[in-house]
């Protein structure tokens, strides 16, 4: 049995069809790259996985314990956690206390130094407002506000969107790292090379179908594997 | 001109009214940035608080007492309000939720004329609130001086909630961003409830401060709710510190025009209000938010 | 729900019905608890209701301040009567009318531009403000907390001969003759442009402002339309009890007229009569019963929020709803077969048998300046706090072309999108259409100067017929920004119509024409959705991601009419779909992190490194050089 199995879902956006019979499975302490073009629905997987978005038809399972329907807050309970694409740091609070927020409900919370060790640089800063926080910055706080609940699984919505390539590098460290540690994570990434750089397993997404299904390895060594399903028109 | 002590007398008035609007704003806007509820029922609520201390100063003789029991009826009736009814409406048009607010509303007023009548009541000052007091060159009613005493201290615990509790830093974190603040494992609904409440016994207890100073009747809420969605808008939707300032600006306001003109200090609350919207909508300490 | 939807355009069953009840009334209604005089009072709030309707039913603009203009009205004329000023009633009411649209015109001026809770609480507050105004400062004019007594009732005639309208039957067949003249114009107001903008206006503001039309106006018109409704009830008023109170003005009033208007239905135009018959019934007749004498209003409030919970629609929006569903049900149903039909056997029928179609519209477009270049973005920015998501764009559309944005997630292209129309302002840099400059002008009136969108995700009036959506965007075209014509019937305008008809043609909708847009199946919508942008004849069409969520045949047939709407008209696209995109564009804007990345043809930007390199996030690097 899979940590996570997504079975045959339909989601909707509104009234646009976005996934159609989507299934993919998510193994205990492995790293999943979702890649694929704008629009292929790879955001739409993660929230539908959350709860943000219910699934029309088919049957999302966490330790083959059905979750679709769930709230996300239940969802959230259970140990799947969203790092969303726009961050969603609360601006009027501080650092600590998006820490703190995010731990409120966490059984085996970790604490604040474990979190600051991972990143040090949220640490110099514990005392500032969320909106005073830079991009990289903020991505490493919404990060760490799901390290800090001890997810089982963490989705990350394009982590690395729109940081500067240093940071890029920084926070790719830190997320092989976790890799390394032997935390499951669903990454959905435009940086495919970062994202290749610590993800076992891809399923490539086209128009929201599964269109390529292998490993990391396999697409590094054909990259015109990828093309069909990422790549600018051939 | 008025004459020195005269204005002065006026601005502990406008510190009166308004730490009791910025008490009762603080309960309305708590409310509506994080529930997103304009609740129309807040005027009727203020009248039900009087009428709280009203009757159970009767059966206790004691004013601390009545306000005691009078807190938990209002915390009661909050809690009932949300499950039976507001919890409904969360999903709704904004219209919706101001029309079931002001329909409670009219049934909580009616409640009210149907038990006590339509005339007014009188709620005894309390032993220890009698008489004036000194107060260097002007002489200022002593519970008066203690509802300012008494509100302030009630405004900083409502802060305390606020930015020291776990459950403060819920309601700070919904207000800007439910859906987050659901993805990180919080049921809101349980917050919303005791918002919903906490909101309700604020203006209840306003109420029930208030009563000894004016006229208990069914209908008194309704200026102070007219009074309070000014003092929001002037603070800012959602916003603690607006409605406390908010709620200041708007008593000195009021107090201070009657120093000069007694007929024109409402009018120029509002106008005041008008002239804000053009130049500055989101108010003093508002961004735009969810509303 | 609407009455403009359940009877024709021009039928007039509504008004004799009316009528034909007002007459009914004082003969039968006395036997069941209506005296005259109750009668004639729910005139009178059945008169500020038609007013408040249209402001509330129609525009959903819930005012709680409609006692000011009720009470101005009033005041004003009964103290121009009183004081000896004007000796005609009838000149003393047109005045206190028109004072209470002035006072509109400045209310609706700072209210209409917030929106929900905020517009609310502004009528709510202004009404308390014109309460403690009439109560103190002007206590002189108006009598304070006493009102004015001894308003004279009006006279028919002149000299000698006229005649006295008394209390009772006269009265009532005074209110009554009102109160019918109202409806009537209350009627053609609804089935007038100006209506149908209105509606649209609650079902999508947002929409409404992107076709070209000058929302705030006609929201302004709503709330004065109200004012003066109201303030022709409030001078009646006074007259009727030859005394004018001052609760007329009280939060009180503003607050029946609301629950009247649920009670009895919002959007029905009667609605507000007769939930005011049922409230002053119930007042009257509840306080007859002993035990019961205080606790009409309970009653009341109870069975107000019974109806806010489950019975949304009031009592003849009930009635109107059944009769409607009833004659329609068939009709319904048949276009959600279709529907069905089309959504399980998504695009097949569409892609076949395909000719190129006319694309020449009835309306024609907004003059502009002769120039080779369409659409110019001169280094234009936007920055959110520390975030750019658009810095330092420029690019040149030519007229005549399909040109693509394209750029992976994050690049900014949407609100680059979104700055070319003015829906966002740019921190910096400006637009430019046929040399002259649109940024600074604000959505609505960029779409007048021939600039229109299709949305990424649709923007439609759920609950307008296919036709209606059309209109609302021809209108625009047709009447630009704003024109009141109240009296017109939306359906009147031969241009608009044609236009509708061709537009339906092209997308092949026409046998959709009468079904509403929730009903229609997905490809459709997003055909409504290019249609709606197109019925404004634009110089410009922006396509935002038109193929998003459709199937590969919906989108070969999308494709194919993104061609024949480039034959009349400039085409700037949006799209993920980079297959598409090289089919279609002559050139192509590359943006990469807010920047430009790179600009040509669509050849130049397939065989461009950077391009490939951005797309694919150095995959590249892992190869072997």
């Amino acid at each position: 049995m899979s940590l996570l199995e997504v079975d045959r879902i339909n989601t909707l956006y509104g009234d646009s069809h976005v996934l159609f019979d989507l299934s993919i499975r998510v193994e205990e302490g492995e790293v999943v790259a979702l890649l694929g073009r704008n629009g292929a629905g790879k955001t739409t997987t993660l929230r539908s996985i959350m709860g943000v978005l219910a699934p029309r038809s088919g049957e999302i399972r966490l330790d083959g314990k059905p979750i679709s329907g769930l709230a996300p807050s239940a969802i959230a309970r259970l140990g799947v956690q969203l790092v969303p694409e726009e961050r969603a740091i609360f601006g009027g609070l501080t650092v600590e206390e998006n820490l703190r927020i995010a731990a409120l409900t966490a059984p085996n919370a970790w604490s604040f130094e474990r979190i600051y060790a991972v990143f040090p640089r949220l640490k110099e800063r514990r005392k500032s407002l969320g909106r005073t926080l830079s991009g990289g910055e903020q991505q490493m706080l919404s990060i760490a506000r799901a390290l800090i609940r001890d997810a089982r699984i963490i989705l990350l919505d394009e982590p690395f969107e729109g940081l500067a390539p240093l940071i890029v590098r920084d926070l790719v460290n830190v997320a092989a790292g976790l890799a390394r540690e032997g935390r499951t994570m669903i990454v959905v990434e435009q940086n495919v090379a970062a994202a290749l750089s610590f993800a076992t397993r891809v399923y490539g997404l086209n128009n929201g179908h599964v269109v390529f299904e292998g490993s990391s390895a396999e697409l590094t060594a054909n990259p015109e594997l990828a093309r069909d399903f990422l790549g600018v028109g051939v | 001109m008025p004459s020195w002590p005269a204005l002065a007398s006026q601005a502990f008035n406008g510190l009166a009214l308004g730490s009791l609007l910025a008490l009762v704003s603080s309960g309305l806007t708590i409310i509506l940035g994080t529930l997103g509820v304009l609740n129309f029922a807040h005027g009727a609520l203020f009248a039900v608080g009087a009428y709280a201390a009203f009757v159970m100063l009767q059966y206790t003789q004691s004013f601390l007492l009545a306000i005691a029991v009078g807190c938990g009826f209002m915390l009661v009736l909050g809690f009932l309000l949300e499950r039976l009814i507001i919890r409904f409406f969360y999903g709704r048009p904004h219209e919706d939720q101001i029309l079931v607010t002001y329909g409670i509303g009219i049934v909580l007023v009616e409640c009210v004329r149907a038990v006590f009548g339509g005339n007014a009541q009188r709620v005894p000052t309390p032993s220890w609130g009698q008489g004036a007091t000194q107060l260097g060159f002007l002489i200022y009613p002593t519970y008066r001086l203690q509802l300012i005493a008494i509100i302030a201290t009630l405004l900083v615990g409502l802060y305390l909630v606020l930015y020291r509790t776990s459950m403060g830093l819920v309601v700070r974190a919904g207000i800007e961003n439910p859906g987050m603040v659901g993805i990180l494992g919080i049921n809101l609904r349980r917050t919303f409830l005791l918002v919903f409440a906490i909101g309700v016994v604020a203006v209840g207890l306003a109420g029930m401060l208030y009563a000894p100073v004016v006229a208990v009747t069914p209908d008194m809420g309704a200026n102070f709710m007219a009074q309070s969605f000014v003092v929001i808008v002037l603070g800012g939707l959602g916003s603690f510190p607006g409605a406390v300032v908010g709620g200041l600006i708007a008593g000195e306001i009021v107090s201070l025009t009657s120093a000069f003109n007694s007929s024109y200090s409402e009018v120029m609350l509002y106008a005041l209000m008008a002239l804000l919207l053009v130049l500055r909508p989101q108010g003093l300490f508002g961004s735009e938010g969810r509303v | 729900m609407s009455i403009a939807r359940s009877g024709g355009l021009r039928s007039h069953t509504p008004e004799l019905a009316i009528l034909l009840t007002l007459i009914a009334a004082p003969v039968v209604l006395p036997h069941l608890g209506f005296s005259i005089d109750l009668l004639t009072r729910v005139l009178n709030w059945g008169l500020i209701g038609l007013g408040f309707d249209i402001l509330f039913g129609l525009a959903g603009l819930l005012s709680f301040g409609q006692a000011a203009f009720y009470g101005a009205g009033g005041f004003v004329t009964a103290y121009l009567l009183v004081s000896g000023t004007l000796t005609s009633v009838w000149l003393a009411l047109a005045a206190g009318t028109i004072s209470a649209g002035a006072f509109g015109l400045i209310v609706g001026w700072l209210a209409v531009r917030r929106i929900g809770i905020y517009f609310t609480m502004i009528t709510l507050a202004f009404g308390q403000m014109a309460y403690f105004i009439e109560n103190s400062p002007l206590s002189h004019y108006t009598g304070g907390e006493n009102g004015i007594p001894g308003v004279p009732v009006p006279m028919l005639g002149f000299g000698e001969h006229a005649i006295r309208v008394g209390a009772g039957l006269p009265m009532y067949v005074l209110f009554a003759v009102i109160f019918f003249g109202g409806y009537v114009l209350a009627r053609r107001i609804v089935c007038s442009p100006v209506g149908a903008i209105l509606l649209a206006i609650k079902e999508n503001t947002a929409r409404v402002a992107m076709l070209g039309h000058n929302v705030p106006a006609y929201k302004l018109t709503a709330f004065v339309i109200a004012a003066l409704y109201a303030g022709l009830a409030g001078g009646l008023l006074g007259s009727f009890q030859s005394y004018m109170p001052p609760d007329a003005f009280a939060l009180e009033t503003s607050g029946q007229l609301v629950v009247q208007t649920i009670v009895g239905g919002a959007n029905t135009l009667i609605g507000p009569l007769v939930g005011a018959a049922v409230w002053l019934w119930l007042r009257d007749n509840l306080q007859l019963i002993p035990g019961l004498s205080t606790l009409w209003k309970l009653v009341l409030g109870i069975a107000f929020i019974v109806l806010v919970v489950a019975l949304r629609r009031g009592i003849c929006g009930e009635i109107i709803h059944w009769w409607t569903e009833r004659r329609t049900l068939s009709a319904r149903q048949a276009a959600e077969a279709v529907t069905e039909t089309i959504e399980a056997g998504r695009g097949a029928m569409e892609a076949s048998s395909r000719k190129q179609r006319d694309t020449t519209l009835p309306l024609p477009s907004p003059a502009t300046a002769d120039s080779d270049i369409a659409l110019e973005a001169c280094a234009l920015a936007r920055h959110y706090g520390g975030l750019k998501a658009v810095d330092g764009v420029s690019f040149k559309v030519r007229a005549g072309t399909i040109h693509a944005v394209i750029g992976p997630n994050g690049a900014g292209k949407s609100t680059l999108f979104k700055m070319l129309l003015d829906e966002v302002s740019p921190t910096s840099g400006h637009v430019l259409l046929f040399g002259s400059q649109v940024t600074g002008h604000g959505v609505s009136r960029t779409a007048q100067f021939g600039i229109a969108k299709s949305n990424q995700l649709n923007q439609l009036f759920p609950n307008l017929s296919v036709r209606k959506n059309l209109r609302i965007a021809a209108l625009a075209r047709c009447r630009g920004p704003l024109r009141i014509d109240l009296l017109r019937t939306a359906d009147s305008l031969v241009e608009v119509e044609a236009q509708i008809d061709a537009i339906m043609a092209l997308l092949n909708l026409a046998r959709r024409a009468d079904t509403p847009a929730h009903i229609l199946a997905y490809g459709e919508k997003r055909r409504l959705e290019i249609g709606m942008a197109l019925a404004t004849s634009p110089k410009v069409l922006l396509l935002d991601e038109p193929l998003a969520g459709m199937s590969p045949s919906e989108r070969a047939a999308t494709c194919a009419l993104i061609r024949d709407i480039a034959r009349t008209c400039t085409i700037v696209i949006v799209e993920h779909d980079l297959d598409a995109i090289f089919g279609l564009a002559e050139r192509i804007t590359v943006l990469y992190e807010g920047r430009l990345l790179a600009d040509g043809t669509a050849d130049e930007i397939r065989s461009n490194q950077q391009v490939q390199d951005a797309y694919l996030g150095g995959l590249h690097a892992h190869e072997p050089a």
